[in-house]
This record gives C-alpha cells, sequence and structure tokens, in this order.
C-alpha cells in the first residue's frame, strides 16, 4: 500500500486532482456545467504553478475534441471533460479517436440533454456514447472518480482506446466528501508507466498515415478489431484493478452489489442513486425485506456475465434509468440490463422505470418506493403501455379534467402590435442609397413599451436587460427574438414563467444564427404565399456570454448567406452563465475561472476578440457598435440596424454589457465603467455602414481619451493589472487597444479603406 | 483525534444542517467550511453542498452538511429536509421562501436579525425555545468580516460540539492564504458570532409562540404542478408572454432602494435607461410647459436596488435610501402595462443559473472584495 492523503472534496476537485497527478500533456476543453470545475481547478493549479499541463481553451467542445484528437495523436497523454451537449457537439469526434485507436481519457460529468434546457444531472448525455467505441466508467463516488482516472489511463493505453470516466452531475461532481489520493505523484506515474507509442507520428524516417479512406470489407475488420480490442479492455480491467487495489487498499469490480446474496427484489441502478439505495436497503432489511441493490461501475464494455451472477438470487429487478429511449421499451441502461439476463439463462422478472431526469432529487425513500414497485404484481398503469415500463414521479397537472382555463384569463399584457410600438419617436430615412435616423431622443423612446416584462431574474445591476432595452427602443416595428444559451435565455425564460412579450425561440449557442435564418426566410416565404400579412417584422438573433465563440461559425455563414436579419451581441466578456470562465471577448490579463492569477499566470493570456471586424469582413450592409454611456447614439444605431435588417441582409449591432457579479464591481458604477472603456478605446463606438467605417465617437478629440488601466482598474476582475509586476502586460493591452483604434481611424478618414 | 458522540442524528445516523441564504452572502463557503470542519477537526464523517443554481447575487441560495460518526459513510445526496441546525442568514427569505420547511421542535434555528429574540419569535411565527438570533450583518460591517463566518461563529456555538478554535482554523484553512489581511476581520466575525448569538427562552417567555409556518403536515414532496403532463402546452412551450410580472423581487435588495423626489425631476430619461429592471413608469405629460414624457413613479415589485438610476441621475431626484426607511414606498407604481394586477406578487429572488467556483473570488456585499 503507498502512502495516501485524506481530501474534503467533490468529484470534479478529485478529477483535477488525478489529472494533476497523472501529469497529462494538453487538455483540450470547452467550459459546461457541471463539469467546468474540473478545468477551472486545474487552472487554479496551473496558476499556482502545480502543474505544467497545457490547458487549450477551444471554442467549442467539437474544437476541443478536435485539439484532444490532435494531441493524441502527436503522442501525448490528453484529457477532456465536458457535459450533456458538449458531449453531443462533439460526438462525431469520438467514433474518430476510438476508430484510429488513439487513447486518452474524457471525464463526463452526466447532466440532462436538451432541450428544453437544463443543467441538471441524468443520464440522457453518457447514453448517447454507448456506440462510440469507448470504454466507459462509472463512477458513483468522488473517490471512485479519482480511482477511475488513473485506472482510465492505464486501460487506455494498454488496449489503445480512449475511455470516459461518468460520473453524476451535482449529486457527484459537486458533494463534497472524504476521500483518498495519493500522497506522492511518482506513486500514480508508476503505476502508469511510460507511455508506448507503437507508431509514433513525428518519426519522419518512418512517416504515416492516420486517417485512411477505407471501403469494406476493410472497414468490417477495421471494426472487428475495434471489437476485439473492447474485448481485451474485459479481459484486462480486472488485473488492472486488483493492482490498483494493491497501491490503494480500494477494489473495484465491474459490478457492485449490496445485499444481493439472497435478495428476492433487487433494485438495479446507476451512480450516486446506488448509495441511496444502499441506505434503504438497510431500512427494508430492519424489517425483514428480502431487498439488495446492485449498480454497474463499467458499462462499456458491459458486464453482461457478472450481472446475471450477482442477480441470481433475485425474483423481481427493477432497473432504474436517468434516461429514456423514448419507445425503445425504457432507458438504454434497463434494456441491456434485460440482455444480459436473457443471455445468461435467467428468467428472473424484470421491470423498467425511468426517474430522476433532469436532477430530481432521489431521497431514501423513493428507493424504498421503488422496491415496493417492484414487488408489487401491478405495476404503474399507465393507459396502454406495458406494465414492466413505468415512468416515476411525473404529475397529471391541476384541473385538468376540467380543461384548462381561457388563454385569456392568463395575459398580463395587452399584445404588442404595431399600433403600439410605432410610436413615432425615432425614423429612419433612406434619401439617395444612404439612411440618417431622426429624433430617438431618450426622453420620447421612453415612450416605447418595453418588449420585455419585469420579473426577471438578471443579478441586480445587470447589463443585459438594459441592453436589449436600448436595443428594442429604437426599434418600432415588430420584432421577433432568438436568444442563444446565455444568461439573456437563463433570467427570462424559467419555466413556467418568461418575461418575453413577443414572439421568442431560444435556440443552442452553436446554432443561433441559423436558426434565425431559417425562421426568417419563413415568415418572408409566408409573406410571398399571401399567408401571412406583408408586413415589416425586425429579426433579431440575441447572443452573450461568448457565444459567438462557439457560435461564430454559424454567425458567419449566416452573414455571408445574407440573410435579412440583425445579430445582436451583448459582450460582457466571458462565459459569465456557466460562472465566468473566459470567452475569447475576455480582456487580456483578466482574471476570469478559467485564467486565474498566480505566480506563474497573470490572467487571460490572449487579446479579446474582434467580432466587428470580423463581421465587417464578410461584408454584410452594417456592422455598428453601441454602449449604454452614449444611449441616444445607442438608439439611432439600433434603428438603423433593423432598417439594414428589413430591406438590406444581415446586420450586426454589438454592446459591451455590464456584468457586476464577474466583472466584480459594483452594480451602480456599471456605467460609468462602461464609459471608460469606451473613452480608453478598448470599446471605440463605430459603424460599418455599406462598407465605409465611419468613427462616431473620438474621445481624443474631446480631451476624454484616458489610458487603459484607467478602465482597467475600476473593476475586480483586472484590478490587479495596475500592479507594477504587470506593467508589461498592460503596455502590451495599451499598444493593441491604440493599434485597433488608429486602423480605425484611418478607416475613418478614408473611405476606401 | 478520537471519534465524537453527536448530540442527536436522525435515522440514518446523520447530524445535520441546512442553511439558507441568497447569493451574494457566502453560505456555499460556509457550508464548505462546516463540512471540513467535522472531517478535519471533529473526528467525523462529513459530507457538503450547495442547492444547485447559483452564486447568483440576490438568488436564494441553500447549503446543507451532513455529518456521521467518522467510521459510518454518508450515503444520501439528497438535500436536508429536517435539519437538526437551521442558519437563516437573511431576514427576508422568511415567509416568503418556505425556509423553515422541514424543521421539527428539536430544530435549532439561527436567525441573522437586528431584532431580540422575543421580537423575532413573535414577528415570524418562531417558536422561542428553538430561536438563536444573531446582528451578523452588523457584526460583520464592524468586524470588517462577512456575515458568512459571523454565523460559522454562532452555528458552531449553537451546535455545541465544537470549540472557538476549531472554528477560527477551519477559517485560516481556507480563505488565510488567498486573503491573509482578511484574517484578523474575520477572525473577530468569528469570534463575535460565536459569543454574541443569544438564546432567548427562558421560564417567562416560553408561551412566545406562533406556530403558523412550522410542524404543518407536509405536502407531497413533488406537488402537482398546474401544468404537468397532461394540462402543458407541449414542447415545453409558455404561451402566457410576459408572466415573469408576477414575480416580486423585493427579496433581491440588500437593504438600499432608490427613493424618488419629483420636485428635483427634470425628466431626463437617463434613469429608464439604465434600469435593468423596468421600473420607471413614464407617461406622457408636461413638463416646464413642455410636452414630454415625465417620470411617475417607481414599480417597487421589480426593483432589486442595484442604484444604477441613483448613480446616472443628474439632478438628485434619485437617491439612495434605507429601504427600512420607507415602509410606506411614496411613488410606488406598479407597472403601467398591466392588462389588470396580478392576483398576488410572487416573493422570489432573482433566478440562478452559476454553478461554478464563484466562492473562489469572496466577494463582500458591497461588490468589492474581501
Amino acid at each position: 500500500m503507498e502512502k495516501q492523503i485524506m481530501e474534503y472534496a467533490s468529484g470534479n476537485e478529485m478529477a483535477a486532482i488525478a489529472i494533476r497527478q497523472i501529469g497529462y500533456d494538453v487538455m483540450g476543453y470547452y467550459p459546461i456545467t457541471p463539469s467546468t470545475q474540473i478545468a477551472e481547478n486545474l487552472d487554479i493549479m496551473k496558476a499556482e504553478g502545480k502543474t505544467d499541463l497545457m490547458m487549450i481553451p477551444a471554442e467549442g467542445e467539437h474544437s476541443a475534441a478536435g485539439i484532444c484528437y490532435g494531441a493524441s495523436v502527436g503522442g501525448g497523454r490528453v484529457v477532456n471533460a465536458t457535459s450533456a451537449n458538449g458531449l453531443l457537439y462533439a460526438i462525431e469526434q469520438f467514433p474518430v479517436q476510438s476508430g484510429t485507436r488513439y487513447p486518452m481519457v474524457m471525464n463526463l460529468a452526466c447532466r440532462t440533454v436538451s432541450g428544453p434546457l437544463s443543467i441538471k444531472g441524468d443520464h440522457s448525455d453518457v447514453m448517447y456514447l454507448l456506440s462510440a467505441g469507448w470504454p466507459i466508467l462509472f463512477a458513483h463516488t468522488a473517490q471512485q472518480v479519482y480511482d477511475f482516472n488513473i485506472i482510465a489511463l492505464r486501460l487506455a493505453e494498454q488496449v489503445r482506446l480512449p475511455v470516459a470516466v461518468a460520473f453524476d452531475g451535482f449529486f457527484t461532481s459537486h458533494q463534497k466528501r472524504k476521500c483518498h489520493r495519493f500522497a506522492e505523484d511518482e506513486t500514480v506515474r508508476n503505476f502508469l508507466g511510460e507511455k508506448k507509442e507503437p507508431y509514433p507520428f513525428f518519426d519522419f524516417e518512418h512517416p504515416i498515415t492516420v486517417g485512411s479512406y477505407m471501403n469494406e470489407p476493410d472497414i468490417m475488420n477495421n471494426r472487428y478489431q475495434l471489437r476485439l480490442a473492447m474485448d481485451e479492455a474485459q479481459k484486462v480491467l480486472p488485473q488492472i484493478c486488483r493492482e490498483f487495489a494493491s497501491i490503494s487498499g480500494r477494489s473495484h469490480q465491474a459490478v457492485e452489489g449490496y445485499g444481493t446474496e439472497d435478495a428476492q427484489v433487487l433494485l438495479v441502478l446507476l451512480g450516486s442513486s446506488y448509495e441511496t439505495a444502499i441506505e434503504a436497503v438497510d431500512r427494508m432489511r430492519k424489517q425483514g425485506g428480502k431487498v439488495g441493490v446492485v449498480t454497474l461501475n463499467t458499462l462499456r464494455p458491459f458486464p453482461a456475465k457478472e450481472l446475471a451472477e450477482i442477480c441470481q438470487a433475485a425474483e423481481t429487478i427493477l432497473v432504474a434509468d436517468r434516461q429514456d429511449t423514448y419507445g425503445g421499451g425504457g432507458g438504454s441502461f434497463s434494456i441491456e440490463v434485460r440482455a444480459a439476463m436473457q443471455r445468461y439463462g435467467s428468467t428472473v422478472r424484470i421491470k423498467s422505470l425511468v426517474y430522476g431526469m433532469g436532477g430530481q432529487d432521489f431521497f431514501v425513500e423513493d428507493a424504498m418506493k421503488m422496491f415496493q414497485m417492484a414487488a408489487d404484481k401491478e405495476m404503474y398503469g399507465f393507459g396502454n403501455i406495458p406494465d414492466d415500463l413505468g415512468y416515476y414521479h411525473v404529475e397529471p397537472g391541476q384541473n385538468w379534467e376540467a380543461g384548462s382555463a381561457k388563454k385569456e384569463d392568463h395575459n398580463f399584457f395587452a399584445p404588442l402590435t404595431e399600433d403600439k410600438t410605432k410610436i413615432g419617436a425615432t425614423q429612419v430615412i433612406e434619401e439617395e442609397g444612404k439612411l440618417t435616423v431622426k429624433g430617438g431622443t431618450i426622453n420620447a423612446t421612453a415612450q416605447m413599451p418595453k418588449r420585455l416584462a419585469p420579473g426577471h431574474g438578471a443579478c441586480p445591476g445587470c447589463g443585459i436587460p438594459v441592453n436589449l432595452n436600448l436595443l428594442l427602443r429604437g426599434i418600432e416595428n415588430p420584432v421577433v427574438l432568438l436568444f442563444q444559451t446565455g444568461c439573456a435565455m437563463i433570467v427570462t425564460t424559467g419555466y413556467p414563467k418568461t418575461s418575453l412579450k413577443v414572439p421568442y425561440v431560444h435556440n443552442l449557442f452553436q446554432n443561433g444564427a441559423a436558426t434565425l435564418s431559417g425562421l426568417a426566410e419563413m415568415c418572408y416565404r409566408k409573406q410571398e404565399k399571401g399567408e401571412m400579412p406583408k408586413g415589416e417584422i425586425v429579426f433579431i438573433m440575441v447572443s452573450g456570454d461568448g457565444g459567438l465563440d462557439i457560435g461564430m461559425g454559424s454567425a458567419l455563414g449566416t452573414a455571408m448567406r445574407g440573410h435579412r436579419l440583425l445579430i445582436f451581441e451583448y459582450d460582457n466578456g466571458g462565459y459569465m452563465n456557466t460562472g465566468y470562465q473566459l470567452s475569447y471577448s475576455t480582456p487580456k490579463g483578466a482574471r476570469s475561472s478559467t485564467s486565474h492569477i498566480g505566480e506563474h499566470q497573470f490572467g487571460k493570456t490572449f487579446f479579446h476578440k474582434d467580432m466587428p471586424q470580423l463581421m465587417a469582413a464578410a461584408n454584410i450592409p452594417y456592422v455598428a457598435t453601441a454602449a449604454e454611456s452614449n444611449p441616444a447614439d445607442f438608439i439611432k444605431k439600433a434603428a438603423k440596424a433593423a432598417e439594414y435588417a428589413m430591406h438590406h441582409g444581415t446586420a450586426y449591432l454589438k454592446a459591451i454589457s455590464a456584468c457586476p457579479l464577474n466583472w466584480n464591481d459594483r452594480p451602480d458604477t456599471e456605467r460609468s465603467v462602461i464609459e471608460a472603456a469606451v473613452n480608453s478605446c478598448y470599446f471605440p463606438l463605430y459603424e460599418v455602414e455599406q462598407g465605409k467605417t465611419k468613427l462616431n465617437y473620438d474621445p481624443e478629440k474631446t480631451n476624454k481619451k484616458i489610458p487603459i488601466e484607467e478602465w482597467l482598474g475600476l473593476m475586480g476582475r483586472t484590478k490587479h493589472l495596475l500592479k507594477e509586476e504587470y506593467r508589461e502586460v498592460v503596455a502590451g493591452i495599451q499598444e493593441e487597444v491604440d493599434r485597433r483604434f488608429v486602423r480605425l481611424k484611418e478607416k475613418s478618414e478614408h473611405p476606401l479603406l | 483525534m478520537s471519534g465524537m458522540q453527536l448530540p442527536v442524528t436522525n435515522e440514518s445516523g446523520y447530524y445535520e444542517i441546512r442553511l439558507e441564504s441568497i447569493g451574494g452572502l457566502g453560505a456555499n463557503l460556509c457550508a464548505k467550511m462546516l463540512g471540513e470542519l467535522g472531517l478535519k477537526y471533529l473526528g467525523l464523517n462529513s459530507a457538503s453542498f450547495s442547492s444547485y443554481g447559483s452564486e447568483k447575487k440576490g438568488t436564494p441560495v441553500k447549503g446543507y452538511v451532513r455529518y456521521s460518526r467518522a467510521e459510518d459513510e454518508i450515503r444520501e445526496h439528497s438535500p436536508v429536509e429536517h435539519p437538526h441546525l437551521l442558519g437563516i442568514f437573511h431576514e427576508a427569505l422568511i415567509e416568503k421562501n418556505s425556509v423553515l420547511k422541514g424543521s421539527r421542535k428539536d430544530t435549532k434555528i439561527i436567525l441573522n436579525t437586528s431584532l431580540s429574540p422575543e421580537k423575532a419569535a413573535e414577528k415570524y411565527g418562531i417558536p422561542i425555545s428553538m430561536l438563536f438570533c444573531i446582528p451578523a450583518q452588523k457584526i460583520a460591517i464592524e468586524s470588517h468580516s462577512r456575515i458568512n463566518v459571523v454565523m460559522l461563529g454562532s452555528l458552531g456555538k449553537v451546535m455545541g460540539f465544537t470549540e472557538l478554535e476549531q472554528l477560527n482554523q477551519i477559517c485560516k484553512d481556507t480563505l488565510g492564504k488567498k486573503y491573509p489581511s482578511a484574517m484578523p476581520g474575520n477572525l473577530e466575525g468569528i469570534r463575535r458570532g460565536f459569543e454574541e448569538v443569544l438564546y432567548g427562552a427562558s421560564a417567562e417567555n416560553t408561551e412566545i409562540q406562533n406556530e403558523k409556518h412550522m410542524f404543518e403536515e407536509e405536502g407531497e414532496d413533488c406537488p402537482n404542478p398546474e401544468w404537468g403532463y397532461k394540462t402543458a402546452p407541449i414542447g415545453g412551450i409558455n404561451p402566457r408572454p410576459g408572466n415573469s410580472v408576477i414575480n416580486d423581487l423585493a427579496p433581491s435588495r440588500q437593504g438600499y432602494i432608490p427613493v424618488f423626489i419629483p420636485e428635483k425631476c427634470i425628466n431626463c430619461g437617463l434613469c429608464d435607461s439604465t434600469c435593468p429592471d423596468m421600473v420607471f413608469q413614464f407617461q406622457k405629460g408636461t413638463y416646464k410647459g413642455r410636452e414630454m414624457m415625465v417620470n411617475k413613479g417607481l414599480d417597487y415589485y421589480h426593483c432589486k436596488g442595484c442604484l444604477r438610476c441613483v448613480a446616472v441621475c443628474p439632478s438628485q431626484a434619485l437617491v439612495k435610501g434605507l429601504e427600512s426607511d420607507y415602509p410606506e414606498k411614496k411613488y410606488f407604481m406598479p407597472n403601467q402595462d398591466l392588462l389588470r394586477a396580478p392576483d398576488y406578487y410572487v416573493e422570489t429572488g432573482a433566478d440562478g443559473y452559476i454553478t461554478s467556483e464563484s466562492f473562489l473570488t469572496e466577494k463582500r456585499i458591497d461588490g468589492g472584495e474581501v
């Protein structure tokens, strides 16, 4: 037994500790709840100099998986962490990783898959991975998360397959418990041994081709190789676990049970619920109940034989799934349990139950109820659904027999029809192909009814509603809104409430602009076919929280196609909806939960993204920036952008948006912080109208220009940069900001640029 | 370190603690410190976690801690329903968020309030025999610490099986390295929380009982919602535009409101342009003989007290006021676009989503760092 240290830690923290101790080369990642803390914890260790792991923040999970693939082809030890839609977005990369036989480890903090969007835990993501050719270890304690991370890499390198370590999002990823880790990193590294490369990629004497084009029968043979590797994994995993037990004192089997020896009724389930069910078994056994519980520590390869053996004594098995195949006859796990039992000749009675989706809590009492349900002759009783497939804890809703109340009873607001929004406060006039805006004063536009209802859940002082209201003040035509995933969406549409008073749709942030393209074109088509009255509607996509990192391709594609719509970006400079990880538009040097400050790191290491210039390069008719500190300018630009979006093509408007929580400043100072961003030229106000750049506000001319550190000093996330030791970082930011600003000025002065 | 005996435990053998707070007060970190305290210094096994969702400012947050004997496993992962110790970090949460739910006669409740135990028992309908009071906000300000460390001190005292020194130690372990300069203030906060927590029950006043919230037979764990699988519009569609208006966000405020002085108002509209919460009610009217939009009042149901409006007001017509000084809010005007007043307002905090390590940067109530 090797020396160990006790930790009070969560599953995510234990994963991070294991990753540090293993000494990986590269982590390609993209933050997604609830797995994000793994990267965050590693970033803290990096800042403190405790690891030299190269962490590459991709612009989306698809790219994160690509980074991992590249680094593993290059012979590195590589790790990733993701959840839910992150896994799904990256999914095409996983069979590539396994099919070309490059080992790596991916942590999967399991979470429900959208939509409707929810961040809570269930197993609907991991089940998409069942056919990817990855061994999947499923940890039900934080301790197992640590142990399995180490075992996984050993297994991966031994059979040359990528391995996933799955565990319950939140229940396991976030709850802190007593855990143990090896005192010395050497213990872990000795256990793993040196990484071997059967076909070194960087051997220029012996160049290799990775990723051939294949026809049958080669594909069949390649796939069979993969299957054989999985068989091999089944064979070697017990040996690896035994070896691990000899150094840790903790033994892990593919199948684990409690009270199974003489249990007549068995509950079979995955993850943290297993632990809770053990408590229920103890209580029921006190009353003489012959019950037991079983879980699997490996989902792939599926330990069918061991499962059949452990369930031998049972008369009834209830398999509970935090996932459903919707029509497949239960959750994926329960179907596989049924198949395993059949394969090994068991005639045990099996029931399937779907429970706990979207992170519904699982109490001891729930486990006890499930034992009852398992023992009952009758079951579930949902109309014509077979009685061995059930849903646990669903509710019909109130008064459904009587039908819902009349629709009008629920309307708090009159519909925002044109007569209500065409207040005439802002007019856009087109003369000789040039647009000018008249009116648009703050006072007059106060008449505009708000398209968003109050009562939304944004933090006090949040800039998002401020910016949305300023935008929509200047737009008098009817609007259709699409919010990409982000704080704006989360805080306005918490079911069963919504703050939207106008037609609205959410889509995931890889795809907002494309979705709005389709939506807008359908409207225009209906109008052309006479199925909808002709009228001018402004289609607006709202993105922020770094949504134009992962959604950049979709936004640029939409711009290239030139759909008539408006892309509005509230740029709060970080992935605020997941707890402020760095986005590409986070200022250089800023602290975030993936760019900590420490002796070895000063915050974010690269410059903020210049999205308006990227959009300008798409040659769309209108690109502009706006700030709440210059509200009249903002409203005018909104009106202009809407006009272009209705008649000419794609328009893009970006506003800098305050986030008191994560900028770490006082809510009531935000307008002046934003004013400082404008006056320091970090966020210049300009427009690119039909290819011509116009600087709308030059702080140099009004003697208002301030050095960048005056702005940086206003926010807790950048205040540290004022210290002497970061002088060069600040000088670098100043230089970059000046360079970008001078170029804008030149463009503004020369119509040909 | 010998295993210690817990004074009371539930059927599973746990001593359970629940903390009720709003984001920004540090309850998450307090739960973590209590959990680690059990494992490291009390010879217990322990587990802790927070309600998932939210370190957002103003959002209701719950912290959970479970202790067991060192040799026992803590297997349950579900929230604490019947706490032995219940810490309430924010007075405004009582009555509004059923924070007392699940408390039983042997639950000890520690309330952050400037009220005396007698007054608080009466006001909030808590049996005085269960109630302990600590003016944590006041002590936090005076000691340059935070509410969570003061509460840590009081929780430790009332719990009865930890020493002050152990509380100090866990605080040093957690915050000492990162915020060394804040440590004297934090230790002072813990000490005062430990020493100044008040228990009001005595032979004379045990009759102060108003059990209106307590010990009610609990309803279903998962009450049948209005929209269930038979009644909800398919696909999660919400056909009720703007119904978030029934949320009353007063619990998000942290003591301050904007106070309106109409005589000074020049109706520039800047307040409306900076308000994230659609608080300002402008209508057509005249000002200095000119027809224009004029400010008729504020919708305090939706004001979260960010004071952006106070900061931008050029004529001091909006000023910062202590909410407790304005029990009757003058110029309170509910949202003027409402077709009908909601039958009721649901008192709630801003809703949350954040699930990250924002507690790594400890923030003071006023937004600054510790």
